[in-house]
């Protein structure tokens, strides 16, 4: 199935320039959200932000249609961008605790209209929220705090074991519910 | 060796969260082409991907589109390479290193420029906060002073009039013969050009000067006033040459009554 957004990254791919705003202007909404919640600063989420679209526009030539949707593409490069902006950030301010306590909490006012927001979550109902609570947080503790399985297990003080198993079990469920959502 | 750990370490390369020696082991396997876990992969990043959706929205920033076009147009057209995810920080680096050689100056310029006026651009901004909480602070610390003067029984609160050529103005002074006080007046003209407010403390009819000040764009002023190691009869404010003069000469423009 060729999509637009592949299109446009073949076109990319060929050098074509024009191709590059198009797509910018379509995914940069998707996943600056994201990065922006995951680092936290805007000024580090708008660095991370051009970070991950100029290496997209590098290596349009190596995207692989047979291996995931433009979307899954671009958001995995934002995610491992913004976790290890966020890993090299920690390092550096060797506190740990409370960056993570507040990438965890709530996001704070990131624009657009709150009643507006209720309303799209009561529709499309959140899959996060479609999860056993023990697979929504260590998959939390993953994609929006940026920590390894090792971590994960020491910070719920839980064995590894138990935690590679929900971490397992919550994608198999995330799978399963984005399956029932495209058909 | 039985498929299921790379089933499970699937799931935790695909959030980024596989660590250490289990790492290793993922990528090696994965070298290999293993159909299944490449099939895992994909369907994950999906439904991961699908997470951002439900990210609360937020409009990226103008400025980065703008610098990419920007880069782009100093660097010419994309390189085409093969492409191994794990090399992507790599490449990255190599692509930029490359970029800098090739774009030469301009890249160089054009991002110095940009960062040169964002820093600009934050200096002032932090500067003038700077500014705002000096000021902020100065008012706090004469609140607070005036706070602690209406504690005390001995303060006194008296009103001045406005007198000759600025009879609505009015103004107050809050006075404590041995910790001094504050004046506060309003709806004073600001004093023309080479001209300054002056305080006077008149005891026993002779007055001494109790400093300069001038009145913002709303007429106001607030100032400190010194003691003056005994009893005031009268404070009284003239209109006098810059700088101040050490017995007044201009006319009263505000004036308390005697006691």
């Amino acid at each position: 199935m060729s999509s637009a957004g592949a299109d446009l990254i073949r076109n990319m791919a060929a050098g074509d320039r024009d191709a590059f705003s198009p797509f910018y202007d379509r995914y940069a909404p998707l996943v600056y959200p994201l990065i922006l919640r995951i680092v936290r600063e805007r000024a580090d989420a708008a660095d991370v932000l051009q970070e991950v679209f100029w290496e997209a526009w590098q290596s349009a030539s190596t995207y692989d249609p047979g291996r995931g949707t433009p979307e899954a593409w671009i958001v995995t490069r934002a995610r491992t961008r913004a976790i290890d902006r966020v890993r090299s950030i920690r390092r550096r301010n060797e506190r740990f605790g409370a960056p993570l306590e507040e990438a965890l909490a709530a996001p704070p006012g990131m624009g657009g209209d709150a009643a507006q927001r209720a309303a799209d979550r009561s529709v499309i109902r959140s899959a996060l929220d479609r999860l056993a609570d023990v697979q929504r947080e260590v998959i939390e503790l993953a994609y929006y705090g940026g920590l390894t399985q090792t971590e994960i297990a020491e910070r719920l003080q839980q064995p590894l074991g138990t935690v590679k198993t929900r971490i397992r079990s919550g994608l198999e469920r995330l799978r399963e519910i984005t399956r029932q959502q495209a058909t | 060796m039985s498929h299921d750990p790379f089933d499970t370490q699937a799931a935790a390369y695909a959030l980024g969260a596989l660590d250490g020696e289990e790492l290793a082991q993922f990528e090696a396997h994965l070298g290999q082409s293993c159909a299944r876990c490449e099939a895992t992969l994909r369907d994950s990043r999906q439904a991961l991907a699908a997470l951002a959706r439900e990210t609360p929205a937020a409009a990226p920033p103008p400025q980065v589109k703008e610098a990419l076009l920007g880069r782009m147009a100093a660097t010419g057209p994309a390189p085409r390479r093969r492409d191994d995810l794990r090399a992507a920080w790599l490449r990255w680096t190599i692509a930029t290193v490359a970029a800098m050689i090739v774009g030469g100056f301009l890249a160089g310029m054009y991002v110095a420029a940009r960062y040169e006026a964002r820093l600009g651009k934050l200096a002032r901004e932090t500067s003038a906060l700077r500014g705002e909480e000096a000021g902020l602070r100065e008012r706090v610390a004469l609140y607070q002073g005036v706070v602690e003067l209406l504690r005390d029984p001995a303060t006194r609160v008296i009103a001045l009039r406005g007198a000759g050529p600025s009879p609505e103005a009015r103004g107050r002074v809050i006075w404590h013969e041995t910790a001094g006080g504050h004046v506060f007046v309003a709806k004073l003209p600001p004093a023309s050009p080479g001209k300054t407010y002056e305080l006077w403390t008149i005891t026993r009819g002779k007055p001494s000067p109790a400093g300069v000040f001038q009145v913002d764009g709303s007429g106001q002023a607030s100032q400190k006033v010194a003691p003056v190691g005994g009893r005031v009869d009268v404070f009284a404010v003239t209109l006098e040459p810059a700088g101040g003069v050490p017995a007044p000469t201009g006319p009263i423009v505000l004036a308390s009554s005697k006691e």
